[in-house]
């Protein structure tokens, strides 16, 4: 008898930790075909494959390229070629819709305001019409969904993430090849959040800083993937808070970090896929990285040729492995396999070690992550900012309560109702 | 209802890092057509050349004219070598159609698959039996066009009005004294220009849908043996036709932008008797629109635009030579332009670029055949051509390729029996200093062989042929997706099929009787290394590769008939085409193996029935296309099945013939020479909106009207 309530137990166990996977999967589609589309994720199984659709009778768009979580009730989406940037409910309700910012490509947010990079030279303010020589930044104001400030960086500017009140855009030059007029980028732009001036601009000397770029607290990870031809592809670990002070901020690293996330104790999973038209030729990389080890011996350690349990050997076994992300809140890991472009690609699921739990089929190219927070798990960022009493809890930018994931050095978070550094 | 609209280059720039994916460009267009009127002009001044036929009355010059129209018609229809797997349409039933591209006219028959991105200036590819588009050799007088670039052929770019007859023919065409160039595709298509019999001169003036005007010209003669035409065409279009997307998810309508066109051609040929010759050039500027996708707005429409000069001149001449040897000698030299360019403000998608690509090429080939017994037939011929390809790219140089093909054949016809067999050889290098260097040399031996048994009018034939094409210097060298290690692409095609000719009791110049054609052929056929552009793994980039094999079956009928009495002629054309094409790349991909490819439609058909009373003909096309998938990832990924029916109504009489009509006078020897034409088309008569590519809509009814005037 006892033994079989411990059953009951460990079962209801596993049942509400696995109820708390909630994954909404953005599949890019093919260009031209306006088939980006979302995939649900629930409880081990996909719930829909067209879940904007389900929800919202219409369709997504045309390449979306990013999702991420706003706040406690708004998600935001960039359409690529669509131009649209598009704003749903956790519950997949569309909300808003603007296309002030042509050729949109990642986001970022402290919960009222998303800022936008743009590969495009015009954005539609509420100043009017602003145009730029290279690509741009868009602050979108979450009061009204209009664009109230710009601030031009580099050519093509990729990923974006906040720290400490400042955005840093890596910057590409990905047209470099067509337009001729300019060369593969090789910086990173800070930009004041506030004034949404550049307050810096860090000159890596490596070309081409294109594709997923992952934070963990003060860190990121930035994939170059080189000029495809004579520079190869490389991976950097860009330290945000030594960046204010010092050009000496980041170590580069000999494996391309093509696909990266963070994992909920802060270390980078990377697949690193080095390519060249040279020798037509590519070969992979499976990566941990452990980012502050990494910057405080210089790339001289901190850096493991493993992922996690299988997950190294599954990706390897992949067609076309296209995004790696792990569940903030619970540590799940997902992968993704394009499969063969034109048909259905596949999602994985492993557990928080790296056991493979299941395979699922999604749509074509599923290529970015967002994590449904479970149910509770936002206070919601108003009523935590204008919070007065101490309860001692930190809460991040998004609203959401940390006492499930380790704080993170260097992370601004929100601590009875104030803004607060953690240092520890 | 969301209003949507967008315009995005053809030249596939991709979306997440701008690199260039796909070949340069294509596009198609709008080519003058019709001459249902050409015959009639050519035949009323044909009159004006005899003095005594001046001398008739009025009436029976009318009447001659009508009975020469027949004439045309006649000559014009070849009896197909019943060893080859044909298909032609010609003389009336070619100019019934209602087309307005070689592409047009070639969608009517069996096992071709058009791959069309809607309106005039769409790109327009045709496939035949699921082989792929760059599998189709394209032959204007028995010289093939080519692009040295992507390899296919923009058959847009040629007028049906000069055309005596467009033929099909699966594997080889099988004449006596052939090119090694003509056995060196999977399919060919045969445009045969029209030798003129009469002098003329005749002007055509054009209004259709979507503020499209055009105007033609055409002067021709036939003087002591000599023969030529010179023949001039200008045609602007805004192509801003409407579209709807309903379903129970969408409802999007719009007008298409940034797909406007306009172009001139100007084409003169010259022939007597074994000689021919022919000069081209063609100038146009268009709107390269892209994808329906959802917008909020039209306020960006993704412009790009692009500009086409194309010139060619060739001549060929065939003689016979002690009683039993023949001989064909070739020669060609082309040079075609193309300016693409994004810089324009509404284009905020992608990379801003204005490039510009040159490529010329010089061809001759050699050909000898002879025949040592009435039954034997041996051919060789020697093919050479050079080709020269510059575009102002990063990271791309010149390229150079010579390429040169040998053929040995021999052909059998012994008593009912019909044999052919021939190997060719193929040899390309190409000289060039872009990335890696040059591809390594590349030289293959293909046979093909033909085997036919007529008893009782009834044809069985089978046939087998081994082909490849060899990767386009696009495919080898273009920057940012070229790869020099590409292998061939190879084709196996095994062919089934019987054949059977009626000719019911009919005297020439009776204008009576009746002809059935009857064939079907049943085919299968394997594509192997298929040449492809794909995203390399992990890596934001693609490139071209060799990737993936597919197996196709499938069925070919054709049924013919023509009816001849009075005053009256009855015309039917059927075909219909079943097939299955499945990927046979990957036996553990359960998503995928076995699975029909995307595009290749399981059935379709086609009707055409032409009916004539006098100078007033009555034109109905229909066509029914099965459902494709356009891609496997979703069973909702579908093109839905659609008919289309076009409609063209025409009438020929002479300004005399009018003058006479209102004014009860006898006709002034001038109005009775001149010729006036009247058409109407109607295309599309349903209105039904249909794709060939999922998000690029295709022109609902439109309308197009002719008149035309000649002397």
């Amino acid at each position: 008898m006892k033994q079989c309530f411990t059953l009951l137990l460990l079962t209801l166990f596993i049942y509400s930790a696995r109820a708390e996977e909630r994954i909404i999967v953005l599949n890019e589609g093919m260009w031209q075909a306006d088939n980006g589309r979302l995939t649900y994720f629930e409880n081990g199984s996909v719930v829909s494959n067209q879940w904007f659709r389900d929800k919202n009778g219409r369709k997504l768009g045309d390449t979306p390229n990013d999702i991420i979580q706003v706040n406690d009730d708004l998600i935001a989406i960039a359409i690529n070629w669509s131009n649209i940037v598009q704003f749903i409910t956790p519950s997949g309700y569309a909300v808003a819709a603007i296309e002030d910012i042509p050729n949109n490509r990642r986001l970022c947010s402290d919960g009222k305001f998303v800022y936008v990079t743009s590969y495009g030279h015009e954005c539609a303010t509420i100043y009017g019409m602003r145009y730029f020589t290279r690509g741009f930044v868009a602050k979108i104001d979450l009061s009204n969904y209009r664009v109230v400030a710009t601030c031009e960086v580099g050519y093509e500017p990729e990923g974006i993430a906040l720290y400490d009140g400042r955005l840093f855009v890596a910057n590409t030059g990905g047209y470099a090849e067509q337009e001729g007029d300019h060369d593969y980028e090789t910086t990173v732009s800070i930009v004041n959040a506030a004034t949404m001036t550049v307050e810096k601009v860090i000159d890596t000397h490596i070309p081409n800083l294109f594709g997923e770029m992952s934070q963990s607290g003060r860190y990121l990870c930035i994939n170059s993937p080189g000029d495809y031809y004579e520079t190869e592809a490389c991976g950097l670990i860009f330290d945000c808070e030594q960046a204010l002070t010092s050009s000496d901020c980041f170590v580069r690293f000999n494996y391309p970090a093509t696909y990266s996330c963070t994992t909920i104790d802060g270390n980078f999973l990377v697949v690193g896929s080095n390519f060249s038209y040279l020798t037509g030729q590519y070969e992979f990389s499976y990566l941990t990285i452990n980012p502050m080890q990494m910057m405080k011996s210089r790339g001289a350690s901190g850096l493991t040729r493993a992922l996690p349990g299988s997950i190294g050997t599954d990706f390897a076994a992949m067609s076309q492995p296209y995004g790696i992300y792990v569940n903030p809140y619970t540590g799940y890991i997902y992968g993704t396999d394009a499969g063969s472009f034109e048909g259905a690609g596949y999602l994985y699921q492993w557990s928080p070690v790296g056991q493979l739990l299941g395979k699922h089929k999604v749509y074509i190219n599923p290529g970015h992550f967002l994590a449904v927070a479970p149910a509770g798990y936002y206070v919601g960022i108003g009523e935590v900012a204008s919070r007065k009493t101490a309860d001692g809890k930190w809460y991040d930018l998004h609203g959401r309560a940390t006492d499930r994931t380790p704080l993170q050095r260097g992370n601004i978070y929100i601590k009875d109702g104030r803004k607060t550094l953690f240092t520890k | 209802m969301v209003k949507q609209d967008s315009n995005i280059p053809f030249r596939a720039y991709r979306a997440r890092t701008g690199q260039v994916i796909s070949m340069y460009k294509k596009n198609y267009y709008l080519q003058a057509i019709l001459a249902t009127v050409l015959a009639f002009a050519v035949t009323a001044n044909a009159s004006a050349q005899n003095p005594h036929k001046e001398k008739r009355k009025a009436k029976s010059e009318v009447q001659d004219s009508i009975r020469q129209l027949y004439e045309v018609t006649v000559t014009s229809h070849r009896q197909p070598r019943t060893i080859a797997t044909s298909q032609t349409l010609s003389g009336t039933d070619l100019q019934a159609l209602s087309t307005t591209s070689v592409a047009d006219a070639l969608k009517y028959f069996a096992g071709v698959q058009i791959k069309d991105y809607g309106g005039l200036g769409g790109l327009k590819t045709v496939n035949v039996r699921s082989l792929g588009a760059q599998h189709v050799g394209v032959y204007v007088d028995g010289i093939r066009l080519t692009n040295a670039q992507n390899g296919t052929v923009d058959l847009g770019k040629f007028s049906l009005s000069s055309m005596e007859s467009v033929s099909l023919y699966n594997a080889n065409k099988l004449d006596y004294c052939q090119s090694a160039s003509e056995y060196a595709s999977g399919a060919t298509v045969y445009l045969q220009t029209r030798r003129p019999t009469s002098d003329s001169v005749f002007v055509q003036l054009r209004n259709a849908s979507f503020h499209t005007w055009m105007v033609k010209a055409n002067a021709q003669f036939n003087w002591r043996g000599w023969q030529g035409f010179i023949d001039g065409e200008y045609c602007t279009s805004r192509g801003d036709y409407p579209f709807r997307y309903h379903s129970e998810y969408e409802d999007t309508v719009g007008r298409r932008a940034n797909s406007d066109i306009r172009y001139g051609r100007v084409e003169a040929a010259l022939f007597r008797g074994g000689f021919s010759s022919h000069i081209y050039y063609y100038d146009s500027e268009r709107g390269c629109p892209g994808g329906i996708v959802r917008r909020l707005s039209d306020k960006y429409t993704n412009v790009g635009r692009e500009w086409d000069r194309d010139f060619f001149v060739q001549a060929s001449y065939q003689a016979r030579f002690l009683e039993k040897n023949s001989i064909k000698i070739n020669a060609k030299y082309a040079n075609e332009y193309l300016r693409y360019n994004t810089k324009y403000p509404e284009n905020q998608n992608t990379p801003r670029v204005d490039n510009h690509y040159r490529q010329q090429d010089a061809y001759a080939a050699f050909c000898y055949a002879a025949m040592p017994w009435p039954w034997l037939t041996l051919s060789t011929s020697y093919d050479i051509r050079y080709s020269f390809l510059s575009a102002d790219l990063k990271r791309f140089e010149d390229v150079k390729r010579l390429d040169q093909k040998q053929v040995f054949a021999a052909q059998v016809n012994w008593k009912g029996i019909q044999a052919a067999a021939s190997v060719l050889h193929q040899h390309y290098s190409d000289d060039t200093f872009v990335n890696a260097g040059a591809a390594d040399p590349l030289d293959r031996w293909t046979p093909a062989a033909s085997l036919a048994y007529t008893l009782a009018g009834v044809t069985l034939r089978g046939w087998y042929k081994q082909i490849f094409r060899a990767p386009t210097l696009n495919d080898l060298y273009y920057t940012q997706s070229g790869n020099r290690n590409l292998k061939p692409e190879y084709t196996k095609q095994f062919n089934i099929g019987l054949e059977y000719h009626y000719q019911g009791p009919e005297t020439m110049g009776s204008r009576q009787g009746w002809a059935v054609d009857v064939q079907a052929d049943v085919y299968w056929n394997k594509v192997e290394n298929r040449i492809v552009c794909l995203p390399m793994k992990g890596t934001y980039t693609w490139s071209m590769m060799n990737y993936g094999q597919t197996f196709c079956r499938g069925l070919n009928a054709t049924l013919k008939g023509h009816l001849r009495t009075g005053q009256w002629y009855f015309s039917l054309l059927n075909s219909i085409t079943w097939q299955r094409d499945v990927d046979r790349t990957d036996p553990e991909d359960e998503d995928m193996y076995d699975k029909p490819i995307c595009y290749a439609p399981s059935f379709s058909t086609g009707v055409t029935a032409i009916a004539s009373w006098r100078s007033l003909q009555f034109t109905t096309s229909y066509l029914y296309v099965g459902q494709r998938m356009w891609s496997k990832a979703d069973p909702e990924d579908i093109l839905d099945p659609y008919h289309n029916i076009d409609m063209k109504l025409q009438y020929n009489t002479t300004a005399g013939q009018l003058y006479h009509l209102f004014s009860g006078k006898s006709q002034p020897r001038l109005l009775t020479q001149t010729s006036l034409g009247l058409c109407l088309e109607v295309c599309d008569v349903l209105d039904i909106q249909y794709e060939h590519i999922p998000r690029y809509p295709m022109p609902g009814r439109n309308y197009k009207l002719t008149l035309s005037i000649g002397i």
